[in-house]
């Protein structure tokens, strides 16, 4: 277990604040072509575990394209990483654990928690800035309301 | 004029009785109230699936309007269930939501229960003998309990008529895939919505909102014809929507649904559902079955629980493809079900401080495209079991104004 640098905790922050703007393309921006991206729970009920979501860069390109067309839940959610830490080191590759509350803000300014969460990210650093090459999200919460269209 | 006085936006819709609904089936608290009884008290509830409880001494913990129960599979193999809370003083016995276990040990004063619901240990016994208390009067409440295509549906009327009296033959489209496939349970998932129970039936009764989700508007309406829609309906206001069409490939991003993962009686476009009274719905959309139910927990606020069935065991490529065919429509980050979600509470909104008077059911197209006879049938059946009018509640049925 390492402190994570500052570069790479930059990284994790810059694409929650991108996601939290509803900025799509610069969240993008941070990962790499490769990038996967899923979300899963345990489901003590069925005692599985399930994947909710999961698409490749791809896909959540085109689901990006989609979302203004939806009917979306109203107000924001804001992504409130903790400090990671690096789980795993290679020369070119790091994993990062950071745990995540993100807090749903209505119209008339009322937050609440959206959900608990922990992100395992997997970063390139061969290249000349760090990119995102998975992030795989864990939720601690399964009740999440109205849900959501658009990635934690 | 346009917009309408206080007078007549409170006035009755000037159509027939049963087109319409009063608000107050949702905000009135002796509404409510008949409903716990009349309605959740008598029905036959879908409370899990079987394969939720595969083994001897399997337990699932779930809630039913506000009551605690618990399913489980006996070492007869049977399943039964429970209202999961001790006879001594009442607290509530099992608090994972599943698990297995040989006896259920209340944690307050350790009476303990066996997978048939007798009490088969009282610590300390002696201290009853002077009021006479023995464990042979002490067992659990049993709740009746029928399977039908492995679907565990339980009843708190100990004179309820049997399962299949009240499912009426509503259930034969899934005869095929229910029937013949060995399911499993792949996806579980609940939220408290703030909004009444009835509100999240609706949208499932009520084809014309398709026009809602941009998801339908690019597959659904584009594939098929209006008049290829049926409703069928069976005693007790269940009901079979059939006919529909999906074209998965219209929406970016999204691919035809392949012959190779498609259940037994369901072709790769077929989109078709049943909505069981008053309070499931069965989906059945080419590779993917989902089950969704709604419960009360008070009347503000309900609780609906999603599951997705796949074939048990299959391989992992196969899987992961069906979770994310299941996902694309009805997942917590799906294109589909959070808009309905959204829809439910906006008109919780709407009438939970009486700004909204009526809503109105009076589509009329022949049972078929987007007709609103399911929401209509329902709500009749609703009435009869109510002894309410459903355009005005707060009147029995049969009293003058
Ligand atoms: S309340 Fe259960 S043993 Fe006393
Ligand atoms: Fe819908």
């Amino acid at each position: 277990m390492t402190v994570v640098p500052n570069e790479l905790r930059e990284l994790v922050h810059r694409s929650c604040f991108a996601l939290d703007r509803e900025d799509f393309s610069e969240f993008l921006s941070y990962c790499a072509p490769s990038f996967e991206y899923r979300i899963s729970a345990y489901s003590p009920e069925i005692r599985k575990p399930m994947i909710w979501f999961d698409q490749d860069y791809g896909g959540l390109e085109s689901m990006f394209d989609m979302v203004s067309q939806h009917l979306k839940r109203l107000g924001t959610l804001f992504r409130h990483p903790s400090m990671g830490i690096i789980d795993r080191v290679s020369d070119t590759e790091m994993k990062i654990v950071t745990s995540v509350l993100i807090v749903d803000t209505d119209p008339n300014g009322r937050s609440k928690l959206f959900a608990a969460a922990r992100y395992t990210d997997t970063i390139d650093l061969s290249g000349t800035a760090p990119r995102l090459t998975a992030r795989f999200v864990n939720l601690e919460t399964r009740d999440l309301g109205v849900g959501s269209h658009i990635p934690l | 004029m346009t917009a309408r006085n206080a007078t007549d936006w409170e006035k009755a819709p000037a159509m027939p009785a049963g087109h319409f609904v009063s608000g107050r089936v949702y905000t009135d608290d002796a509404v409510f109230a008949d409903e716990k009884a009349r309605i959740f008290g008598k029905i036959w509830h879908l409370a899990c699936h079987e394969s939720e409880v595969p083994n001897a001494y399997d337990f699932r913990a779930v809630d039913y309007a506000g009551i605690p129960l618990i399913v489980v599979r006996g070492r007869d193999g049977m399943v039964r269930t429970f209202i999961n809370v001790c006879s001594h003083r009442g607290a509530k016995i099992v608090n994972e939501p599943s698990g297995n276990a040989k006896r259920f040990t209340c944690f307050y004063h350790l009476w303990s229960y066996d997978d048939r619901g007798a009490c088969i240990d009282i610590p300390r016994a002696e201290g009853y003998a002077q009021s006479g208390l023995r464990k042979e009067d002490a067992g659990l409440r049993a709740v009746r309990t029928e399977i039908h295509l492995g679907l565990v549906f339980i009843t708190l009327d100990d004179n309820a008529a049997p399962l299949a009296d009240f499912l009426d033959g509503a259930l034969t489209a899934f005869d095929d895939v229910l029937g013949r496939g060995d399911l499993e349970v792949f996806h579980y998932h609940s939220a408290v919505l703030d909004a009444n129970w009835k509100a999240w039936q609706e949208t499932n009764l009520d084809i014309y909102h398709e026009f809602m989700h941009v998801l339908l508007r690019r597959t659904q309406l584009t594939a098929g014809r209006m008049d290829e829609r049926a409703v069928t309906l069976y005693r007790n206001a269940h009901a079979l929507s059939s006919g529909l069409k999906a074209k998965y490939e219209n929406y970016a991003g999204m691919q035809a649904r392949p012959d190779a993962l498609t259940l037994p009686g369901i072709a790769p476009d077929d989109f078709f559902y049943v909505n069981l009274f008053p309070n499931a719905s069965l989906l059945a959309r080419g590779t993917v079955i989902r089950i969704d139910t709604v419960t009360p927990i008070d009347a503000r606020r309900c609780l609906v629980e999603w599951r997705g069935l796949a074939p048990r065991g299959e391989p992992g490529a196969a899987r992961l493809l069906r979770m994310r065919h299941h996902n694309q429509y009805w997942g917590p980050f799906g294109r589909n079900v959070p808009e309905d979600a959204f829809a439910v509470e906006a008109c919780e909104k709407g009438f939970a401080g009486g700004g909204a008077a009526f809503q109105i059911i009076a589509r009329e197209e022949n049972m078929s495209a987007q007709d609103d006879g399911m929401l209509r049938a329902w709500y009749a059946e609703w009435a009869r079991r109510m002894d309410r009018l459903p355009g005005d509640p707060v009147r029995r049925e049969g009293e003058g104004s």
